[in-house]
């Protein structure tokens, strides 16, 4: 088990490497140079000589791979450079406004957690009921409404109608109900959907039949056998939303006005402020890594097999 | 088995919808407290703006937010009504005979909002501190032209330039970088440009709170010197997104929601419809227009230049596209900016026959069968390039190709980035491309300069023009003159003549929008562009 989870340690270092390489890639191959940006982001005229000067100054007249070598030691020691805009560190910057995007996402993932829990099992273990029919309709309007419209609706009707709750801003738990809600509801459509099938197939499995013959009560044998194991899928499907969640933030902070990061971000892309834009890619890639590593490492948990046939291999 | 099993399901779904609506109450209780206490106090107004305001230095650019540096510092010079430039933190000011020094007697009941005098020193102290960071500065005129600064005494302050540039006065008056920060404000090594230690000003209001991407709470600056506001508190909310801020708006969150594009037209008209608020639209503050390359073949030649302008129905495209909130544009400067009110130019309306002899006159014939002209076997083709971010451009643009496609030309519009937009107008890589000049107080002059100066585009777009050399002489001529009548008859030359030649075409007068709740009274919009418009505006709630 423990060389199982240093193995999978082990493998973030080049899936990183490949991410760094491909921010490095992506920015040195846009049609607009960071030095030219800069001058443009702080309105100075860009003659040559302050191009120069600038480009000398972010050592992008070194060769590439020094330029590559040097942003990878800088970013180890979490050093993403000084935002164009602001002057500030990046770093800084970004953690500053972390907190509220994390605030965000959990929020959402609870929600979802809570509502499509109940609600995909008791879809399943009641295929064809009303509970049943309601799951199928609201999964369907979570999957195709877009986000950014559910939040004009929600505030609409939530907070203009009905003055329930704010329309935007951050401080109290109600400000993080309406955000919640749009940023669960794709959530909550896909693990309910999910949960269903995947009761629906463990009912028909011949463990169930077993353990109804040999008198178990169906209280124990749907919590204990048919819950444990048809959650398994949705776990997998929480953790590789995890990052997109922690991304996907960008559309619903800037409808309802949270001051996470992926509203900086938004701000970032039209500013061309690249070593924001960099940091992003960057801390994107590293959710997305991990939120993996530790979504397997439940799966784990929940299910021997894994790290032992990773055991085996060795 | 089966009942105790529904009934456990009904119990548990009880449960939680006992729990959710136990939840719903709860927040209806405290939104409602807390919707109460937002309104509760009557002396505040709240408006919205997209972006934070940023760090309140008043000698960098981004992301300090213009108006509200204007709240908080001041000119020595502030810009009015009609291009008037009337005395601020200066009481008066007297230029020498050759133009080059400039001599300001200081207002003397001044204090910064932290109890410190006004004074030549710390004038001094700011505009050393500007000039030295030339290059960050270098756009507005005459910062590169500075010889000296000079502390004459306690209350006198002499500029002295290198060369005689008229419009000082007039740029004295911009939000950013001429303002004056207070002693405290400036760093231990006394280098702004890296940031300032608070914002110290000597402006109306003085910044209470504030946390960056949420809201900042200007209050009143009890030690002003001059006419204090009426409204105790100022809270700029910052909401990014358009739609957010008319839903907050008609919440009843917002007092004020007034800018530029601060919301779509749509929005704009539907919240005017309803009869609830109280709209209104600025005077204009710039003109939106269409420049042609005339270093491209095809917009080389004058005839093809006026046919194209012959062949739009500019006023029903102005109409359509803005609802009617920009206005049509006769003229290339808005005429409410000095010196561009005795502009006699040729006016073209609206002639698709007309467009179509000039273009046959050209040598551009429509051959038959075909829908596009020809000239020598080329068809006439014409790239024009729109920020793609901008919907009033990306319909314009597809206006024009529209109209133009009646006459033979084929228009294809390509929707780039901003960035992209700027550097490819600077490298003078486009065939049409849209602009807009910029507004008070920079205008006149900092356009003409603009048309003059290499690698902004336009120097290269007027290539064709057969009085070019005289035009830039001219361009070059218009800050040296000391002579007011000379100077308003160099700019009527210079901008019949860009007009008439037909490479820049005025399309609209972009505006500023406002709308407010019924409460909100005496809003006007600030003639300079830049500026706030808080000082007069009360509330009665």
């Amino acid at each position: 088990m423990g060389t199982y989870i240093l193995k999978r340690i082990m493998a973030i270092i080049p899936i990183f490497l490949l991410a760094t390489l491909l921010t490095f890639g992506m920015i040195h191959l846009s049609p607009v140079d960071p030095a030219e940006a800069y001058l443009s982001a702080a309105h100075i005229q860009s003659t040559d000589e302050i191009l120069a000067q600038k480009r000398h100054e972010f050592g992008l007249d070194q060769p590439l791979h020094v330029q590559y070598v040097n942003s990878i030691i800088k970013i180890c020691q979490f050093d993403f450079g000084i935002s164009y805009v602001s002057n500030k560190p990046v770093w800084d910057e970004v953690t500053y406004r972390m907190p509220a995007t994390i605030q965000l996402a959990l929020g959402s993932i609870i929600l979802a957690i809570l509502v499509s829990v109940p609600l995909g099992f008791l879809a399943g273990i009641k295929k064809n009921s009303g509970i049943d029919h309601f799951s199928r309709l609201l999964s369907f309007f979570g999957a195709s409404i877009p986000s950014f419209w559910l939040g004009y609706l929600l505030i609409f009707f939530f907070s203009v109608k009905l003055d329930l709750f704010p329309v935007e801003g951050i401080g109290t738990w109600q400000h993080l109900v309406l955000p919640s809600v749009t940023l669960a509801m794709p959530l909550i459509a896909l693990y309910t959907r999910l949960l269903r099938a995947s009761v629906l197939e463990n009912l028909q499995e011949p463990y169930i039949l077993f353990a109804r013959t040999r008198g178990i009560h169906e209280k124990v044998i749907m919590g204990k056998h048919v819950l444990r194991i048809a959650i398994s899928p949705m776990i997998t499907g929480l953790g590789m939303n995890l990052g997109k969640l922690l991304t996907g933030t960008i559309i619903v902070e800037a409808v309802f006005s949270w001051p996470g990061f992926g509203r900086y971000f938004i701000e970032a892309i039209f500013n061309r402020d690249v070593p924001v834009i960099q940091c992003y890619v960057l801390l994107a890639a590293g959710l997305f890594i991990i939120s993996n590593l530790i979504v397997d490492l439940i799966q784990m948990y929940i299910d021997p097999r894994i790290s032992r046939k990773g055991g085996q291999r060795q | 088995m089966s009942k105790r099993r529904n009934s456990k399901n009904v119990l548990f779904i009880s449960a939680i919808v006992l729990i959710l609506s136990t939840l719903l109450l709860g927040c209806t209780n405290e939104s409602k407290e807390n919707s109460t206490s937002n309104k509760d106090s009557k002396d505040m107004l709240t408006m919205a703006w997209p972006r934070d305001i940023g760090e309140m230095n008043p000698h960098v650019y981004n992301p300090s937010q213009l108006f509200a540096t204007s709240m908080i510092y001041e000119p020595l010079v502030s810009y009015q009504d009609g291009g008037k430039l009337k005395p601020h933190l200066a009481e008066s000011w007297e230029i020498s005979k050759d133009g080059k020094e400039y001599t300001f007697n200081l207002r003397q009941d001044v204090k910064f909002s932290d109890g410190t005098s006004f004074n030549a020193e710390i004038v001094k102290k700011n505009f050393d501190t500007i000039l030295k960071n030339v290059d960050l500065h270098s756009w507005l005129g005459f910062i590169t032209k500075v010889d000296q600064t000079e502390v004459i005494d306690q209350n006198t302050f002499k500029l002295t330039l290198k060369e005689p540039y008229y419009p000082t006065i007039q740029e004295l008056a911009v939000v950013r970088p001429v303002r004056f920060l207070g002693d405290a404000g400036f760093p231990k090594d006394g280098d702004t440009s890296k940031g300032v230690t608070k914002p110290v000003g000597t402006g109306p209001w003085v910044l209470e709170e504030y946390k960056a991407d949420e809201y900042a709470i200007f209050k009143r600056n009890e030690n002003y010197w001059g006419e204090l506001p009426k409204v105790k508190k100022i809270k700029v909310k910052i909401i990014p997104d358009a739609e957010t801020r008319v839903l907050a708006f008609e919440k009843g969150d917002l007092d004020l929601i007034y800018g530029e594009g601060a919301i779509s037209l749509d929005a704009f008209k539907q919240l005017e419809t309803t009869g609830n608020y109280q709209t209104s639209i600025s005077d204009p503050v710039a003109t939106r227009q269409l420049v042609m390359n005339t270093k491209k073949e095809q917009l080389s030649d004058l005839r093809v230049r006026q046919a194209l302008q012959y062949g739009f129905n500019k006023k029903a495209m102005v109409d359509g596209v803005t609802s009617g909130l920009e206005e049509k544009a006769d003229f290339i400067l808005p005429t409410n900016f000095p010196y561009t009110s005795d502009i006699d130019v040729k006016q073209i309306d609206y002639d698709v026959e007309k467009a179509k002899a000039l273009l046959d006159d050209a040598g551009w014939k429509l051959p038959k069968g075909k829908t596009v002209r020809e000239k020598d076997g080329k068809p006439l083709e014409i790239e024009l390039m729109y920020d793609s971010a901008e919907s009033i451009q990306k319909a314009m643009a597809e206006t024009l190709q529209s109209e133009w496609a009646a006459l033979g030309v084929k228009l294809n519009i390509v929707g780039v980035e901003l960035t992209v937009q700027i550097e490819r107008f600077k490298a003078n890589d486009f065939e049409l491309n849209f602009f807009s000049n910029y507004g008070a107080p920079y205008d006149p002059h900092t356009f003409v300069n603009v048309v003059g100066s290499e690698g902004f585009g336009f120097n290269e777009a007027i290539s064709s023009y057969p009085n070019r050399d005289e035009l830039l002489k001219q361009i070059a001529d218009v800050p040296r003159t000391t002579d007011e009548k000379e100077r308003q008859e160099l700019y009527s030359t210079i901008l019949e003549s860009l007009q008439d030649q037909g490479a820049i075409v005025p399309i609209s007068y972009i505006k500023k929008i406002a709308v407010y709740q019924k409460d909100v009274s005496n809003f006007t919009f600030p003639a300079n562009r830049d500026e706030h418009p808080f000082t007069g505006i009360s509330i009665e709630k």
